[in-house]
Order: structure tokens, then C-alpha cells, then sequence
């Protein structure tokens, strides 16, 4: 009896262990989740009450010093580069290792390892894209010529790695608690491929929707409605520049046999509308004191843990301060002693797609010229968290991956597409931002933006010595007027992108004499540029507002520049709206509610301040009367991209009644009033009903502006309606889920004057009180504290660290 | 007094030993102190229970009170389960399933070699 009570007594606690030991279905463990001692409790203290006077790194050379300031930003003091990137690696871990991790995996395509096949069609395409080929090409590249770049990715990984394995289970990031795994090596490949994933994450093209819609409307509309440049354009580099080289000639083919039909493929993700950024710099002849002030302020999705984290990183050669993105080596977008800098999109049709015709079923050689080429087969296996992998063939061309097949997004056998991209091109983008780190003068810019391939950015810079400039550097295919704007035929060597625009012919200017630089991802150059420029995603508003602010300011200061970032003038709404409010007309006379709105909307000032009703009203209103206006392109059941906000506004204003605006299957013929007159009505049912649900209808209630964590699920680590105007389109750029993800305003003086804010927080533990504690402050338009700080400073010292 | 000896014990146990080992140590840890201790069925239970659901549930509130992190309201809501402070009562109550289980295996081990009194008369 007494054994079989102790049995069965001592099977129920063995089992309890082992149940509360295991993950059942999607639940984790449940054990190492909730004992206080190893669980999420442990990831409630903050990094301040975890202090460690020395930590241990024995692969450093010397010990480093980390000062911490009151805002958990790391000042990281160290004998050499070695050893700095070393420690780089360490801390930005300590501080963000779940993100950096999860990023290199979503860009790997192995999402599915943690999240199960829910994830699987996102690998599929990341890795159909190519960015994993990019990034092990770009690893080739180094191997091959850059050694020394290769040996600080091996200090950053190192480093890294050192930090995983002293890390205690307590201290491991909740994320991986939540979602049962553990985290893995890291390697120089990963820092890589994240760079990669950045261009991912801000290029586009519309290829296929263009190709549609040359087929549909025919080659003249498609230009009436889509012009490569507006009539007034307020380029990067300023209209009028004088290019003083000589253009290498290109020859349009004379006859082009575009892949001509319509396509029917789920096009890939885009950009989403809002991903931007702005960057300016002003000449000491417009500032108060004299010295250069550049600002920089990217737009990206609202994330935490943020995309970026802070740093100061000093060797007894250099200072250099600002956001660096975990995972990557060295500052983004940051200051020294001498220069500082910044970065915004700079796209230019970056991708292009070719039709590819293959010699058989087989796939093993496709068309080109008289000849049949070779392919080669790229076997990705997909691990799936709870399930078998997936293998997916990809078949590669000269040309690049086609990315779509009859495996993928194709519902017919024929469609075979390869994507060139220059995210494939061997390049080596890091070394840009280390030398930028260091150097000292304008030739140092020049210099390290040489290394730039991909993604194509606008680099503003100022330096002490007083000179401004901007550089749109990436690299660009010399093409031939309209060349990759289309689908083209992979089998004609005609289509084959030449050349590349030499980087000394890329645009760029030094100390203009209207005393600025600026860019806001408009059109890079003015028609004067020798070479074709085409993107579909150009900015219309941001540039000409920035612009027509700089030229009237004079005597400017570093608070001047901080209240243009976050300017909320809504542009869009300040040219159109008048016209919509005469085309109404009183059409809405008798309509008590309809008098409140319009009422609010003629006393509006056009600022799209948090408190401020009006741009809620204008805001959907517009949406609305675009959505009417364009509505006839969904019936072409092809994808197709419509006309921009910008093209479509000139209309309304110049051509009221122009053909564009009539809806073919009705009686009537329609005009721009009609479609307002409508539209205003759709507003008010959709207001009445916004109202009725949500209550007020101020701007910042409305947009919602949410800052989400990575896991989207994980809702409890995002923060929602935050207080806080502007709007895509708007300079201060905060919409809904995108916005300004860094600002930083530097003045160079004798000693950088220097600020900077984003909306997250130094620690990626949502447990802490440093993971979202930028937030308020970034909301209210508000800056940090960003000098350059020396070591042996004493105040305002969170607490200090020894790496030895 | 066997039981409050072992309910303090354990506590013990947890406050030392948990924070460098897996809770599966812990409550082998428990077992073989209630075994040794000779605490008797039931009562090594409750008390087993009670030192390691009282040290768990004690944790949690330490490490609330002490930083004030909005966590436990955060993941029980990722969970959901309501409320940080349910969060807590649950890892209390699941310390204390694991102490007494493993106490009670550890009071029963014990008795299996617990000769018989032969002095009895048994008729």
C-alpha cells in the first residue's frame, strides 16, 4: 500500500514538472515563464538597478570604459576600432539582442522557425527577393577587398556572442520567454543582412502596375497623368544647377517589344506611403552664430523596440555621436568634433523586372539574345517551428532571382519574371558609415560615399570649417529614357541596363548660393540633368514646404531648425482645400452638421496640431474624393497604381472639367463637383458614425498614432494614441504608424551643439523604464541632451561600466 | 514544529537556491528535506506548499514593490489573464503545487523504509 502511494504520489509531481516544462500548443512553458526567479518577473528591473561595475570581454585588447548618461545612452570610450566595435557589439546586445536577432531573421526569411508556418508565405517572398544572396555577395565583396571592414564585423559579432553566452536565464529578453526560443550566434553575414533589409524596407517599384496601365490607357495618358517630372518641380539639388561634366551617351533601342499585355501577379510589397525622411543643411551665412546647423529627421514604421538606439563611440582619434541601428556597426546618422551628417531615402526605379522565357519545363536555360544561357537553382529550406521544412526552388538568372513563377504569386505557367536590383550587387555599405564616423572634411564625405550602393539616400553634410552640401548617392543604372519603367523582355540584350552613372556624375552640390541643402525624397534634379531620372514614389509637399521655409528664414538658430522638423503646415490641404470648399458649394446648405464642419474647415490654418478638428474633416474628405476619383481603376481587374495626390490636385485645380473626371458608364457626365459633392457626403456619414463610436475627433485622436512593438500580437508592448500632430505628407511626418523615427538637430561650432530624440527608449526590455521613456518628449516636439560627452566627466551620470 | 520547520526550509530553498538553479531543483531539494525532516503526509504538503508558494507569491510582490515595472499587468494581458496581480496569485498557487507535491513524494519516500513498530500487540 505504502509503495503504491508513494508511486502514485511521486508520478502527479513528476508529471506536474514535466507538464509546466513543455510548451502545449501555441502556449510556452509555462515554468521557466512565471518562476520568479528565471521568468518574465526578472525582466522587470531596470538597467539601472542591474548595475555591473566590470563586465567581462577578454578579447579586447585594452579595457573600455562605458558611460551611461540619465537616458541610458551608452558613451563607449576605447583604445582602438577594435576594440570600440567590440564593444559596440556588446552593449547594443545587452541592450537590444531580441531585436537585432528577430530583424536578421525576418530578413533571413526564417520567421517561421519562431512563429510557425503562419509566417511562411513572408519568408518565402523575403527570400525570393534575394536579400540573403545579396547579403552573402556582399560578404564576398569584403572577403575579397576589404579585409579591415570584415575584421571590425568579426570585433561587432564577437561581442555580441560574448554577451549570449553570459547571458543568465533571468536576463534573457521576455520575447524569447514568450515565444520559446533561444538566441543564436551572431556573424558578420548578419550585420550584412540587415543592411540589406533596410534597402528592402525602402525601395519599391511599380513596373507592373505601369505596364498595365500603358496597355490600358495607351502611352500618352499614361504620361498626361504620370509625368516623370511636376511642371514646377523644387528639386534635391537646386533647380538651375550647371552640370559640368560630360554625360555618357546612351541610346534608346529603336524598337522595343515590351512584355505587352496585361499582368495579373500579386505585385510585391511596397514602401507604404509615409516612409520618408527629411534632411537639411544651412550655410553659416543664414545662421545667428554663424556656424553650419544640419537636421535630420528619417520616417520610418513606428516600432518598438525602436529601430534606432544611441551612442556615443570615442577612440583617442575621434567623437562620433548619434542613432546607430542594432545590428550594424558604427553611427548612422550622427555628428563628430568635425562633420556631421544625415540620411534620406533617395529611390530611383532601383528595380526592375525581367520576362523571362525558358528552353523547357525544366528551367535550366532561358533565353537570351540567340543563345540559351544557363540558369542555376538556389534551394532555400525553411525551417518551420512544429512542422517539417519547406524547400522552395528558386531559379536564378544573370539577371537576378525570378521571383515570381508558377511556384509563386503566378496562376499561370507562363509567368516567369527575374528582378535586377542592386541589392545584388556585391557592395559594401558599412564602410561608408565607418569612414563617414571619422572624417574630418568635405573630401572625407566624398570618400566614404563612393562606398554606396544601396538603398540610394541623399547625404546632407556640414562641417566645421563651414561648408554644406548634398550628395545623392547610390548605384544607378545609366539608362535610356523610360528604360525599367515597364516589364521588359529578358530575352532582348537591348534591355540590359548599360552601364552605371559614375559616382562623381551622381547629383550632388557644395555650397549652393541660396545658403541651404535639403531633401525630402522630391525629385532628385531639375530637367537640366543629363541623365533620365524616373520613380513613382517622389515627394510633392514636404521639399517645397522645407524649401520656402529655409529661403524666408535668415539668422536662423538650432531652435528654429527644431521647430521645422516639427512643422505640422499641411501643405496638401492649404493648396486644395479652398478649391473643394468653392466646388461644394451650397450644396450642403440646409445640413446643420454639414454647416459645423464646413465652418471649422474655413477657420482652419492649415496646421495639423494634435487639438485641431479640421484635419480629421479634410483628411478623409480628401481620401474620399481621391477614392471617387480614381475609382474606375479598380475595375481593371489588373493591379494598376494610381495617379498621386499631387497630379490629381492639378487637376482639380486647372482642368475642373476634364474628361478624367467622367465615370464612362454612367448617363451623365461627371466633373470635378460632382466627385466633391459626393465625397463630402461620404465624410459626413463617416464622421457621424466615427462620432458616434469614438467621441471627439481631434487630429491626434483620430490618426491614432501607434508605436508597435515588432510582434504586433503583442499589443500590451505597443503604445497607442499618442498625443502628437502632423501627418504623411506633413514635415513633422507622424501619421498613424509612421512618422519621425530619429530627429537631430546639430550646430557646428568650435564644439558640437547637439540634440536628438526618438520615439522609444534606449532599452528594448518592455519591462523597463527606459523603453519607452523617449516617447512624451519625442510627442511634444522635445529634444534630449545629444553633446558629445568626455569620459571623465561627472554629471549627469547614470552609472559606468568597465569592459575589460 | 516538523512543519514549520520544512515551511521554512523551503522558503529558504527558493530565496537561495532557485535563483541559480531550475525549479526542478528546487523541489528535488524540497523532497529530500521533507524526507529527511520525517514531516508526515498531509501536513508535509501543506507545509511543503505553503514555503514555496508563499516564496514564489513573496518574489513576485518583492519585485513589484521594488520596481515599479508596468510588466505583469503587460504580459497578463498578452496572456489573458486579467490582471498582473492574478499573475501573481497564479505563481503563487503553482509554487505551491510544486512544493507540496514534491514535499508529499519526499514524506511518503521516507516512510517506505520505515520499519513497523513490532512491539504492537495485533491481536
Amino acid at each position: 500500500m505504502k509503495y503504491i502511494s508513494f508511486l502514485l504520489v511521486l508520478a502527479i509531481t513528476i508529471t506536474l514538472a514535466v507538464l509546466i516544462s513543455r510548451p502545449i500548443g501555441p502556449v510556452p512553458p509555462v515554468a521557466p515563464l512565471i518562476d520568479p526567479n528565471h521568468g518574465f518577473w526578472q525582466n522587470m528591473y531596470s538597467e539601472d538597478e542591474l548595475i555591473e561595475e566590470e563586465l567581462s570581454l577578454p578579447d579586447l585588447s585594452n579595457p573600455v570604459t562605458v558611460v551611461y548618461d540619465e537616458n541610458l545612452i551608452p558613451h563607449i570610450f576605447a583604445a582602438n576600432k577594435k576594440d570600440l566595435y567590440m564593444a559596440q557589439g556588446y552593449i547594443t546586445a545587452k541592450h537590444r539582442l531580441w531585436q537585432m536577432e528577430f530583424q536578421t531573421r525576418a530578413a533571413a526569411g526564417r520567421l517561421s522557425e519562431i512563429v510557425g508556418d503562419i509566417a511562411l508565405d513572408l519568408d518565402r517572398m523575403t527570400r525570393r527577393k534575394g536579400l540573403g544572396y545579396g547579403a552573402e555577395l556582399g560578404m564576398e565583396f569584403l572577403e575579397k577587398n576589404d579585409p579591415e571592414t570584415l575584421e571590425y564585423l568579426k570585433s561587432y559579432a564577437a561581442g555580441v556572442n560574448q554577451y549570449i553566452s553570459q547571458l543568465s536565464p533571468g536576463q534573457t529578453p521576455v520575447e524569447y520567454k514568450i515565444l520559446n526560443y533561444r538566441p543564436e550566434e551572431w556573424t558578420p553575414y548578419k550585420s550584412l543582412l540587415l543592411l540589406k533589409y533596410m534597402s528592402d524596407m525602402l525601395v519599391g517599384d511599380r513596373d507592373l502596375e505601369y505596364t498595365n496601365l500603358r496597355k490600358i490607357l495607351g502611352a500618352q495618358m499614361l504620361d498626361k497623368l504620370y509625368p516623370d517630372l511636376p511642371n514646377e518641380p523644387d528639386p534635391v539639388i537646386e533647380a538651375g544647377k550647371v552640370w559640368d561634366f560630360d554625360a555618357i551617351p546612351v541610346t534608346k533601342p529603336d524598337s522595343i517589344n515590351y512584355p505587352d499585355e496585361t499582368w495579373k501577379m500579386d505585385p510585391l510589397p511596397q514602401p507604404v506611403e509615409g516612409i520618408g525622411s527629411n534632411n537639411w543643411a544651412v550655410a553659416p551665412s543664414k545662421t545667428k552664430n554663424g556656424n553650419p546647423i544640419l537636421a535630420n529627421d528619417p520616417h520610418l514604421g513606428l516600432n518598438l523596440p525602436s529601430l534606432w538606439y544611441s551612442l556615443q563611440l570615442t577612440t583617442p582619434e575621434y567623437s562620433v555621436k548619434g542613432a546607430s541601428l542594432p545590428g550594424a556597426l558604427g553611427i548612422i546618422s550622427g555628428f563628430n568634433q568635425n562633420i556631421a551628417w544625415g540620411v534620406t531615402n533617395a529611390t530611383k526605379d532601383a528595380r526592375d523586372w525581367y520576362k523571362i522565357t525558358f528552353q523547357s519545363e525544366d528551367r535550366k536555360a532561358y533565353k537570351y539574345g540567340d543563345e540559351w544561357r544557363p540558369t542555376t537553382f538556389r534551394v532555400e529550406e525553411i525551417k518551420i517551428k512544429g512542422q517539417e521544412a519547406f524547400l522552395d526552388t528558386v531559379v536564378y538568372t544573370h539577371y537576378g532571382p525570378v521571383v515570381y513563377d508558377k511556384n509563386f504569386r503566378g496562376d499561370r505557367q507562363d509567368v516567369n519574371f527575374a528582378l535586377k536590383w542592386t541589392v545584388h550587387m556585391g557592395s559594401n555599405e558599412q564602410k561608408t558609415f565607418l569612414l563617414l564616423n571619422e572624417a574630418k572634411d568635405h573630401k572625407d564625405y566624398n570618400i566614404a560615399l563612393d562606398n554606396f550602393t544601396a538603398p540610394a539616400q541623399n547625404f546632407v553634410f556640414a562641417s566645421k570649417s563651414g561648408d554644406i552640401a548634398m550628395r545623392i548617392q547610390g548605384k544607378f543604372a545609366l539608362k535610356w529614357p523610360e528604360q525599367g519603367k515597364f516589364l521588359m523582355d529578358g530575352s532582348d540584350p537591348k534591355m540590359e541596363w548599360q552601364t552605371y552613372i559614375p559616382n562623381d556624375q551622381n547629383p550632388q552640390t557644395l555650397n549652393p548660393e541660396r545658403g541651404f541643402v535639403a531633401s525630402a525624397n522630391q525629385h532628385p534634379v531639375d530637367s537640366n540633368y543629363p541623365y533620365y531620372v524616373f520613380d513613382n514614389s517622389y515627394e510633392h509637399y514636404r521639399n517645397r514646404r522645407i524649401n520656402g521655409r529655409l529661403r524666408q528664414m535668415d539668422q536662423i538658430t538650432i531652435d528654429d531648425m527644431k521647430a521645422l522638423q516639427f512643422d505640422d503646415y499641411y501643405q496638401q490641404a492649404s493648396e486644395i482645400l479652398p478649391t473643394m470648399l468653392s466646388l461644394l458649394g451650397d450644396a450642403f446648405k440646409e445640413n446643420d452638421k454639414a454647416q459645423e464642419y464646413l465652418s471649422q474647415l474655413k477657420e482652419w490654418d492649415f496646421y495639423a496640431d494634435p487639438n485641431q478638428k479640421a484635419p480629421t474633416l479634410y483628411y478623409i474628405w480628401w481620401n474620399d474624393l481621391y477614392g471617387q476619383i480614381w475609382k474606375k481603376w479598380d475595375e481593371f481587374g489588373v493591379p494598376v497604381v494610381k495617379p498621386n495626390s499631387y497630379q490629381t490636385i492639378q487637376f482639380l485645380l486647372n482642368e475642373p472639367e476634364a474628361k478624367i473626371f467622367d465615370v464612362e458608364n454612367t448617363s451623365e457626365v461627371e466633373t470635378a463637383k460632382d466627385h466633391v459633392q459626393k465625397s463630402f457626403q461620404m465624410m459626413l456619414d463617416e464622421m457621424g458614425k466615427w462620432e458616434e463610436e469614438n467621441g471627439d475627433y481631434a487630429w491626434a485622436n483620430y490618426k491614432n498614432t501607434t508605436i508597435q512593438h515588432l510582434v504586433p500580437q503583442f499589443k500590451a508592448f505597443s503604445v497607442s494614441h499618442v498625443y502628437t500632430g502632423g501627418g504623411a505628407g506633413i514635415v513633422n511626418a507622424t501619421s498613424g504608424r509612421h512618422g519621425a523615427s530619429w530627429r537631430m538637430v546639430v550646430e557646428l561650432g568650435d564644439k558640437p551643439t547637439a540634440f536628438g530624440v526618438y520615439p522609444g527608449g534606449q532599452s528594448g526590455n518592455p519591462g523597463s523604464k527606459y523603453y519607452k521613456n523617449f516617447i512624451p518628449v519625442w510627442a511634444e516636439g522635445k529634444y534630449l541632451n545629444f553633446n558629445l560627452r568626455e569620459e571623465s566627466e561627472a554629471e549627469g551620470v547614470l552609472f559606468q561600466t568597465t569592459l575589460k | 514544529m516538523k512543519f514549520i520547520a520544512l515551511t521554512i526550509l523551503s522558503v529558504l530553498v527558493v530565496v537561495f537556491v532557485n535563483p541559480f538553479t531550475p525549479f526542478w531543483i528546487v523541489m528535488i531539494c524540497i523532497g529530500m528535506i521533507s524526507a529527511l525532516l520525517g514531516a508526515k503526509g498531509f501536513s508535509s504538503f501543506l507545509a511543503g506548499g505553503l514555503g514555496m508558494g508563499l516564496a514564489w507569491l513573496g518574489q513576485t510582490v518583492f519585485i513589484s514593490y521594488q520596481t515599479g515595472s508596468p510588466l505583469p499587468d503587460q504580459m497578463a494581458e498578452i496572456m489573458g489573464l486579467g490582471s498582473g496581480v492574478f499573475l501573481s496569485m497564479i505563481t503563487g498557487i503553482l509554487g505551491f503545487l510544486l512544493g507540496g507535491f514534491s514535499a508529499y513524494s519526499g514524506s511518503l519516500f521516507r516512510r517506505l523504509f520505515k520499519k513497523r513498530p513490532d512491539n504492537l500487540y495485533r491481536g
